[in-house]
């Protein structure tokens, strides 16, 4: 298994897209902070944080990791796993390597490259971002609240990324099932794009569109995992379950069955993947 | 790993009424039906067929990238489909060369060998032994496709399998390269004790270097012999020199068809005909100065096998 863990790696280690999407959160966050304190010491004034308590600098220096919530992040991420998993097809690479591993170590060992380099870049990218704030904090003179403890700040970044986690697993899960059915890199991220699109209009519209059917619509936000990705980030950083208004009242789950569901999902679309992997014919 | 590992009498490589469908119902091709063959260790066996014959579905379900709809693949006398492993003794060059063109050719066999968990220390060699070492660390992109094919081979080698499938391993290469691929062909048999099995519709080149034929046509296997016995048995005409000639085809024609070529007939009948050839000629009373089997090349035979019946068409 490490052997093949190590090949994949080589791999994508040398692949400009897949090199690009895991690196483009550090590199973009060092991009973004320079353009931010240009324009902070163009206008002259103090564009920091101003006068934030200690849990609000806290709060605003572990915001990278929401961005695998964010639509944005999860296409970027949608787009990586597309390459990753489909990448094969479209060199028609299979055929090279397929002959000398058993399938479900192929597939398990590029599962275990893509979320390392996932990791990779959004570890390097969430210290970028602390890193250009202090930089930041320093030009524009606002000074960093006094109370601020590593231990504090670490915990913060621990839960964040824990937060983070279920929807990058599940951008991975779904985006990875549609490159092996569709063999094409642009099918897997037009699928994931859409996927997350839908998901994401689907938990902001749901309580409108329960005007229509109520039930059909409050059964699927149940059983979706768009709701529960937003309960499980909610409930680690607020400390309760995320309430949605809905016509028939204010709808909640608690924070452990969202973590089934997702997990559910998670499992089973990675277990689908395996499974038709291992039956594909490759011709 | 050396070939005391098969089963002792078993051929290392036999397909068992191999048969694949695609799709189902009414849009089903049966691409190959019902193929049965056997190679034995240290054989150069090749595999013909015309295109769309089911040559390379066979070789995809020989080293595992297709699931046969029916029948066995047995390598070094057990099943496949039990004991994948197996193929850890097999190397494959299929496609042409298959390669991250991102990669170096060198990279490429990096990742080959740590995906199979062996062969980096050959690497160099191989890269040396087809003639890539000094374009090991150019992309592949920026290869030829006779460069690819080259390191298809390097490839296929990586392991040092005790097998080796060639699907095309002369396309895109140049005369010289043909002739550099065949004498390797033939030194992995004689001096590496490899099994190769190669398919090429390169018939001259498979005349040359292999021990025995399959010739596969819609999915069928209609012809399995050695290069020697094939052209023999598809022999289908005889050249006699007879004195006088007159005579001869006189006493011949009521029998077989016969045909006037120079000094000589060419009389329309096989190889085992030629015993009553000889009498028939002997009681008319001629002088028989020679009596052979046409010999056809690989080509005319495999053409006459595999060509459409315009019954059928």
């Amino acid at each position: 298994m490490l052997d093949a863990i190590s090949a994949e790696a080589l791999k994508f280690r040398r692949h400009r897209a897949t090199w690009g999407l895991v690196w483009i959160w550090p590199i973009g966050v060092v991009l973004l902070w320079l353009l931010s304190i240009g324009i902070d010491l163009a206008k002259g004034g103090s564009g920091g944080r101003g006068d934030a308590d200690a849990a609000a600098w806290i709060s605003n220096a572990v915001d990278f990791w929401s961005l695998p919530r964010q639509p944005i992040g999860r296409y970027l991420l949608g787009a990586f796993v597309a390459v990753v998993f489909a990448g094969e097809y479209g060199w028609n690479t299979w055929k090279l390597i397929v002959p000398h591993r058993a399938r479900s170590t192929l597939i398990a060992a590029k599962y275990v490259v893509a979320l390392a380099l996932i990791a990779c870049g959004f570890t390097l990218g969430a210290i970028m971002f602390n890193l250009f704030g202090w930089i930041e904090d320093l030009a524009t003179g606002d000074p960093i609240p006094a109370g601020i403890a590593a231990g504090a700040l670490l915990q913060a970044h621990a839960l964040a990324a824990l937060a983070a986690l279920a929807p990058i697993l599940l951008t991975t899960a779904y985006v990875s099932l549609a490159a092996i059915l569709t063999r094409s890199t642009v099918a897997a991220l037009v699928i994931g794009l859409v996927i997350t699109t839908v998901e994401q209009l689907f938990r902001v519209y749901a309580p409108m569109l329960a005007f229509q059917a109520p039930g059909l619509v409050g059964a699927l936000y149940q059983v979706l995992p768009g709701y529960h990705l937003g309960n499980i980030g909610y409930w680690l950083r607020e400390g309760h379950a995320l309430v949605v208004p809905f016509p028939s009242g204010p709808f909640s789950m608690a924070p452990a069955a969202s973590l089934a569901i997702v997990a559910a999902w998670i499992l089973g679309l990675t277990a689908l993947t395996f499974r038709i992997f291992r039956r594909q014919d490759i011709n | 790993m050396g070939l005391a590992m098969t089963e002792p009498g078993a051929p290392v490589l036999a397909l068992t009424d191999l048969s694949k469908t695609f799709g189902r119902r009414g849009g089903a091709v049966k691409a190959v039906r019902g193929v049965s063959l056997a190679v034995g260790a240290g054989e150069v066996y090749g595999f013909l067929g015309p295109n769309g014959a089911g040559k390379s579905t066979t070789i995809r379900m020989l080293i595992g990238l297709i699931a046969p709809t029916a029948g066995r693949v047995s390598l070094f006398g057990r099943d496949l489909a039990a004991d994948p492993s197996l193929l850890r003794r097999v190397g494959s060059l299929v496609d042409g060369g298959a390669f991250y063109p991102f990669l170096s050719g060198r990279r490429n066999l990096e990742v080959l060998a740590k995906t199979h968990g062996d062969g980096e220390e050959r690497i160099d060699a191989l890269l040396d032994q087809v003639g890539l070492a000094k374009d090991a660390k150019r992309k592949v992109k920026a290869y030829s496709t006779g460069m690819r094919q080259r390191l298809g081979v390097a490839a296929a080698l990586l392991n040092d399998p005790e097998i080796v499938i060639l699907d095309e391993p002369v396309n895109g290469l140049d005369v010289a390269g043909i002739q550099e691929m065949r004498r390797l062909i033939r030194s992995l048999a004689a001096d590496h004790d490899k099994t190769v099995f190669l398919s090429s519709h390169l018939l001259s080149e498979v005349q040359q270097v292999c021990d025995r034929v399959a010739i596969i046509h819609k999915g069928e296997l209609v012809r399995e012999s050695t290069v020697s016995g094939l052209l023999d048995q598809e022999a289908t005409s005889l050249r006699v020199e007879a004195v006088p000639l007159d005579a001869a085809e006189a006493a011949l024609r009521p029998h077989w068809p016969v045909e006037r070529q120079g000094a000589a007939l060419a009389v329309a009948a096989a190889r085992a005909d030629a015993p009553e050839v000889a009498r028939r000629l002997i009681e008319a009373g001629v002088a028989l100065f020679e009596l052979a089997p046409v010999q056809r090349n690989l080509e005319d035979v495999f053409l006459a096998l595999t060509q459409e019946d315009p019954a059928d068409a």
